[in-house]
């Protein structure tokens, strides 16, 4: 191809382009809403399966947590442990905690439930109750006689018509625990924390410190130890580095934890999946129509331009060139609403009964639909393009 | 003695439907000289536009040879038709088949863009072939804001561009009022006379015939040997 085919070729190309500008808005919208119908709904299925394991990694298992070993049932000397962990370069936040189980009872409602005990300040640095209290405070390390309680426990929380056992309480009401050991004690409700995760709101939150008093002495013991790191991604580096300091307890990065919610990530993946695919075809048959009855509507013009002696070659480069226009301008406006979109729902995100969900697009997923739509554009070009190319010129120019 | 510039030999055009065969062309040999103007007529189905379009090297026939400028046309690959097209032949059609997407001047340099020369040059030359015939002052227009007198007299201008050995015209005046006509058959007659353009025109009009050096006959996809003129 020589020098001037290129000139010719995107001469016509370009003029097309601008002289059909009602065809060419056509396509490009049908292309970009293409790729928002495909990127849209994809991004927040990613976006609640993110929420889904941020809400785990936030409420229930850090980045890395440390749990006994089989045979044990709690972590010694885990004080010393979460210090030398503190001092591992990077980490973000190291907070032990204790489980158990209580009856808690307000007026004439016994709720059993699970408590948790944990070190207010170093908590902060791994879970998100601190910034979750919607009434009251969050518990400091003086409080011995208040605890949090989770939202979910809470009947003025409840949604409209949920039957669900709970406390018509609000802060500053006592509630009784009574814990398996048949210890009893009343604690004043100092805050109420709702994060929004079904898995973490039913929670009864006391300071670390009344486990000794419940339960006795303890000798340093914890039940976990959370540990947050600076993203997601990195649990195998802390993991070894954590096992340099010889830690016999097990290490389980929140992957491992996630159990059910795995599962249920893994189901959204695969619809996700699935649709993704369902939805590039969709677009891809609907681009290539739409751009194949432009191509066969420009039948005519082709055998002109063949009958005047413009090459074959010529001419379906400029079909292409204008295929390829159309695949790569709706692409880049597809981008930007969804950049938009993603903009507005990140400070407005969807409120889902799991949490706040904000969309999220993958970096992977924005390359495959945008290279797929500009392939579907440049093959819905070609292959009309061509056949009218290869077309008798007499047929072509007079339809035959 | 001028120099046959076209000459066809036992040309033939076969259309098969199934098992019907139908003859558009049968045994044409005749001669077109260096700077005749020639003009080919007869009844509607006759095959005076068929000649015409394996003359332009549109179709190819089905028998026969066609020889233009010394060159065997029919033995040759696409490729080379496509530049024998470009650089040697130009065609103006019936209803002018113009790009609408392109002004009267890049219509007209379209095909000289395709030749390796400069932006300067050929807009040039579209340039003056467009004064030429007649439209200097509308150059910048759409085939859709021009008159269909306008736009054949652009498709003049895009076949000549190039200066091309031969100029193919098929019913050029057909969709055309009688001053248009009239305007489409002096701009041949002038280019004719005046630069020796070597035209063939297929009409079915007998005054523009008459316009010609000579009219060759066609029917029923024969030669009308009874009109028959120095073929």
């Amino acid at each position: 191809m020589e020098s001037n085919d290129l000139k010719v070729m995107f001469f016509l190309a370009y003029k097309n382009l601008t002289k059909s500008k009602i065809t060419f808005m056509v396509i490009v919208a049908v292309m970009a809403m293409s790729f928002l119908s495909i990127t849209f709904f994809a991004s927040i299925i990613d976006g609640l399966g993110y929420e889904f394991e941020e809400g785990m990694i936030r409420g229930q298992t850090g980045h890395l947590m440390i749990e006994p070993q089989e045979d044990d049932l709690y972590i010694s000397d885990s004080e010393n442990l979460v210090r030398d962990i503190r001092r591992i370069p990077g980490v973000v936040g190291v907070a032990r905690r204790l489980d158990a189980s209580a009856v808690a009872r307000y007026e004439t409602i016994e709720i059993g439930n699970p408590v948790l005990f944990i070190e207010p300040e170093n908590e902060k640095d791994v879970s998100d109750y601190w910034s979750s209290i919607i009434v009251g405070e969050y518990l400091s390390k003086r409080d011995t006689d208040e605890l949090l309680i989770g939202a979910n426990l809470v009947k003025s929380y409840a949604a409209e018509g949920d039957t669900q056992k709970r406390f018509d309480v609000d802060v500053g009401d006592k509630i009784t625990l009574s814990f398996s050991n048949g210890f009893v004690k009343e604690y004043r409700i100092k805050g109420i924390y709702k994060t929004g995760s079904r898995f973490v709101d039913d929670k009864i939150i006391i300071n670390f410190d009344q486990y000794e008093l419940i339960f006795g002495p303890t000798d340093d013991i914890a039940s976990n130890i959370l540990i947050a790191l600076p993203q997601r991604g990195m649990e195998e580096t802390y993991t070894e580095k954590i096992i340099d300091l010889g830690v016999s307890a097990q290490i389980n990065k929140w992957q491992t934890k996630m159990g059910a919610v795995n599962q249920f990530v893994g189901s959204l993946q695969i619809t996700n999946q699935i649709t993704g695919t369902i939805g590039l075809l969709t677009a891809f048959a609907t681009i290539y129509i739409i751009i194949f009855i432009n191509v066969t509507n420009k039948r005519k013009q082709i055998g002109i331009l063949k009958a005047v002696g413009i090459k074959k070659q010529i001419i379906l480069g400029s079909y292409v060139l204008q295929s390829l226009a159309y695949g790569i301008t709706g692409v880049i406006i597809g981008n930007i609403v969804m950049k938009l979109l993603l903009l507005f729902l990140s400070i407005h995100p969807l409120s889902m009964p799991i949490g706040q969900v904000v969309p999220i697009l993958t970096t992977e997923r924005l390359m495959t639909t945008s290279a797929t739509l500009i392939l579907a554009s440049v093959v819905a070009g070609f292959f009309p393009s061509r056949k009218a190319a290869d077309e008798n010129i007499l047929d072509a120019i007079f339809g035959g | 003695m001028k120099k046959a510039i076209i000459m066809t030999e036992h040309l033939e055009r076969v259309y098969a439907t199934g098992a019907v065969k139908t003859y558009a062309l049968r045994d044409i040999s005749i001669e077109i000289n260096e700077g005749e103007f020639v003009a080919i007529m007869g009844k509607s189905g006759s095959g005076k536009s068929t000649l015409l379009h394996q003359l332009g090297l549109l179709d190819k026939p089905t028998k026969g040879n066609i020889i233009i400028d010394g060159n065997d046309v029919i033995n040759i690959s696409e490729k080379e038709r496509t530049r024998f097209r470009l650089y040697e032949l130009g065609y103006v059609f019936q209803s002018y088949n113009l790009i609408p997407e392109l002004t009267a001047l890049e219509n007209v340099y379209i095909t000289a863009m395709a030749r390796n020369l400069k932006r300067d040059e050929y807009e040039k030359m579209a340039a003056e072939i467009l004064a030429a015939v007649g439209l200097e002052d509308r150059m910048y227009h759409y085939p859709s804001e021009l008159s269909g007198g306008q736009q054949q007299r652009v498709s003049i201008a895009r076949a000549l561009v190039n200066k091309p050995k031969i100029l193919f015209a098929d019913e050029p005046t057909a969709n055309l009022d009688s001053a248009s006509s009239e305007d489409v058959i002096n701009l041949f007659r002038k280019f004719n006379e005046e630069i020796g353009q070597t035209i063939v025109m297929v009409t079915h009009e007998k005054d523009e015939g008459d316009k010609a050096d000579r009219i060759i006959w066609v029917k029923d996809g024969l030669l009308d040997m009874e009109k028959l003129e120095n073929i």
